[in-house]
């Protein structure tokens, strides 16, 4: 498919260029440890007072924390720098260069940039899952992973759509920076299952941020607590979001001035 | 698909932003904040033109006059309020693959290069996106790199480039895909002397080569009478000019300049009374040059060349940039007077050919 070649060719691009910077990948490895290390202490906090927390047992929430991880190096290896360069590019009018090329516009603003080094929140990500995966009682078997495959590629598309969403506000209202810190704030409510905060929070983050699709569903998948009604739910808003995401952008695109015109 | 031919062609081309608007000020801040006050701005007020194949034409009107709100239009950026459009028989706001596969852009003050990379990387990136054969890519990639002479620079990042040899990159990699439609805003701003000239050069090259169709906007008039025969002009929106640039002076220039040098010493000069042939602009040794209006130019030549003793007479249009400068002033004046700038003198505006827009 087109997408992803054109995603391999600005990767490829990407990964000259930040293999230039190797210092960056000291500091990324030196911020994923920091992140695993207050992920470990928080969870240690918590279990020191209760064996169980919402019904989830010790190993299941260190792969909450390990899809935590892995999700959380996916978005910002991949969709906040696209988004950001978005931004940018509609601010200062390079944006025209990108309606002006032979692929859907969508498409290539949503894969022109990849953080390589973010790789190691995904790989750091992934090994904890790997030891909370060992812990369980129950063994995992090659279907209870493949869901987890596709509630994890289902969560980061609805992650992506809401993302894509917030940022075609710029074609409306210019300045919109904040909305990184906005995210990255409400995203570490994902840290814990989203069952364990209050009806209010919990919706929230679940249709208003879906939070709850890029973190608690797969880590549901992956620890056998599924159910076909979840795992269809989260099937209908992906595909909801992504739906909502080109209207808006469509809309957007359609009303795009140029920065000089 | 529409009629393929013409190249380009517009027919009252339309386009009109709403934007907000505010006094200055702590008060009228706020508000803007509830209350937010919109006006309507036409940028392009129906604009009607069209482009041979094989044309390279320019496009020319003073900072806002919708030159690139127009551009934008034909390259299928924005949508226009009003009017039709087609580029090489596409509706260039649909923004098909076959059109953009077709076409190019390239802004002077806009850099798409990878910046820490050297060039050549950049353009392995335009090749995977337009889906180039990789021979072809090759051929035509090494093939602009010896028109442009920037062979040593393509293995340099790009930010180590001066800006003249960025722009030269940023020209390679936007006509990778030989686009047959070229549409050029200040291709040459803010660039010295020789890099002008050098794009310039590869410009008429490209066009010669490939017979694609160049809509140039510029301000640098050099640009302008080295590459164009034919100019459309543009004003507050509105259509001034379209035709030849020799005839923007016959059209505009309502005087012409005459450089008389006398036989005999350098006293000549000071015994005769111009002022009854025109008004002298210039006095150089035995040359004077006078600016007489344009009808009696010739009968003004006549009476030079009986009366006095004349070594040389040349009858000449006032200078491109004067012309172009009192076409300019011609339309803020129409605009000033509360008239609509179609109804300044359009000479020889082409009409479309009749065509249809499936």
């Amino acid at each position: 498919m087109s997408i992803f070649r054109l995603a391999a060719a600005h990767w490829r691009v990407n990964a000259l260029n930040e293999l230039q910077y190797r210092v960056n990948l000291v500091v990324q490895l030196f911020q994923s440890l920091i992140a695993l290390a207050t992920g470990l202490i928080g969870l240690s906090l918590v279990f020191r007072q209760t064996d169980d927390l919402a019904g989830w047992s010790r190993p299941e929430l260190l792969a909450v924390m390990g899809v935590h991880l892995l999700m959380g190096g996916i978005i910002q290896a991949v969709v906040q720098p696209n988004m950001q360069r978005l931004m940018g590019d509609v601010q200062n009018g390079l944006f025209d260069y990108s309606l002006v090329k032979p692929v859907d516009a969508q498409a290539l603003s949503s894969v022109r940039e990849l953080r390589i080094w973010q790789v190691v929140d995904v790989l750091v990500g992934a090994a904890v899952l790997a030891v909370a995966v060992v812990q369980l009682d129950a063994r995992v078997g090659v279907g209870q992973a493949l869901w987890f495959v596709v509630a994890l590629v289902l969560g980061a598309l609805s992650i992506y759509s809401f993302w894509l969403i917030l940022t075609t506000g710029v074609f409306w209202i210019i300045r919109i920076e904040n909305i990184v810190e906005l995210f990255q704030g409400v995203y570490q409510a994902g840290r814990w299952p989203v069952g364990i905060y209050p009806p209010w929070l919990r919706g929230g983050l679940t249709f208003l941020v879906p939070v709850a699709f890029a973190v608690t569903v797969p880590s549901e998948a992956m620890t056998g607590r599924l159910t076909p009604q979840t795992m269809a739910l989260a099937f209908g808003v992906a595909v909801g979001l992504m739906a909502v995401a080109r209207g808006v952008w469509r809309l957007g695109v359609r009303r795009y001035g140029g920065a000089s015109a | 698909m529409i009629d393929p031919h013409p190249a380009v062609w517009a027919r009252d081309l339309a386009k009109t932003f709403r934007v907000p608007e505010r006094e200055a000020g702590v008060l009228a801040a706020v508000k803007s904040l509830v209350h937010r006050r919109m006006k309507d701005v036409a940028a392009v007020k129906g604009v009607t033109f069209r482009l041979e194949p094989g044309e390279v034409v320019g496009f020319l009107g003073p900072n806002g006059a919708g030159k690139t709100t127009t551009l934008k239009m034909l390259a299928g950026l924005l949508h226009p309020t009003a009017g039709q459009a087609a580029v090489l028989g596409h509706v260039p706001w649909k923004r098909e693959r076959a059109l953009l596969s077709r076409i190019t852009l390239v802004m002077g003050n806009r850099n798409q290069m990878q910046w820490d990379l050297p060039a050549l990387d950049s353009f392995a990136l335009n090749a995977a996106i337009y889906r180039l054969p990789p021979a072809e890519f090759a051929r035509t990639r090494d093939e602009l790199i010896d028109l442009m002479g920037v062979g040593e620079l393509v293995t340099k990042p790009v930010r180590n480039l001066s800006l003249g040899e960025r722009m030269k990159m940023e020209f390679i990699a936007s006509l990778l895909h030989r686009p047959q439609v070229l549409f050029l805003d200040e291709p040459t701003i803010g660039l010295d002397v020789t890099a002008q000239r050098t794009l310039r050069q590869f410009v008429a090259e490209y066009n010669r080569r490939t017979g694609a169709t160049v809509l140039l906007t510029s301000h640098y008039m050099a640009d302008v009478t080295a590459l164009c025969r034919r100019v459309i002009v543009i004003h507050h929106g509105s259509l001034l000019y379209d035709g030849d640039l020799a005839g923007l002076g016959e059209q505009f220039a309502a005087y012409k300049t005459l450089g008389v040098t006398l036989d005999g010493a350098d006293g000549a000069v000071a015994g005769v009374d111009w002022a009854a042939f025109g008004e002298v602009v210039a006095t150089d040794g035995a040359k004077v040059t006078i600016q007489v209006p344009r009808a009696s130019a010739s009968a003004v030549a006549a009476r030079v060349l009986s009366e006095l003793q004349v070594a040389d007479l040349t009858i000449e249009d006032p200078p491109i940039d004067e012309v172009i400068a009192r076409v300019f002033a011609a339309g803020a004046a129409t605009a000033a007077a509360g008239t609509d700038g179609d109804d300044v003198a359009t000479p020889s505006v082409v009409e479309p050919a009749a065509t249809s827009t499936a």
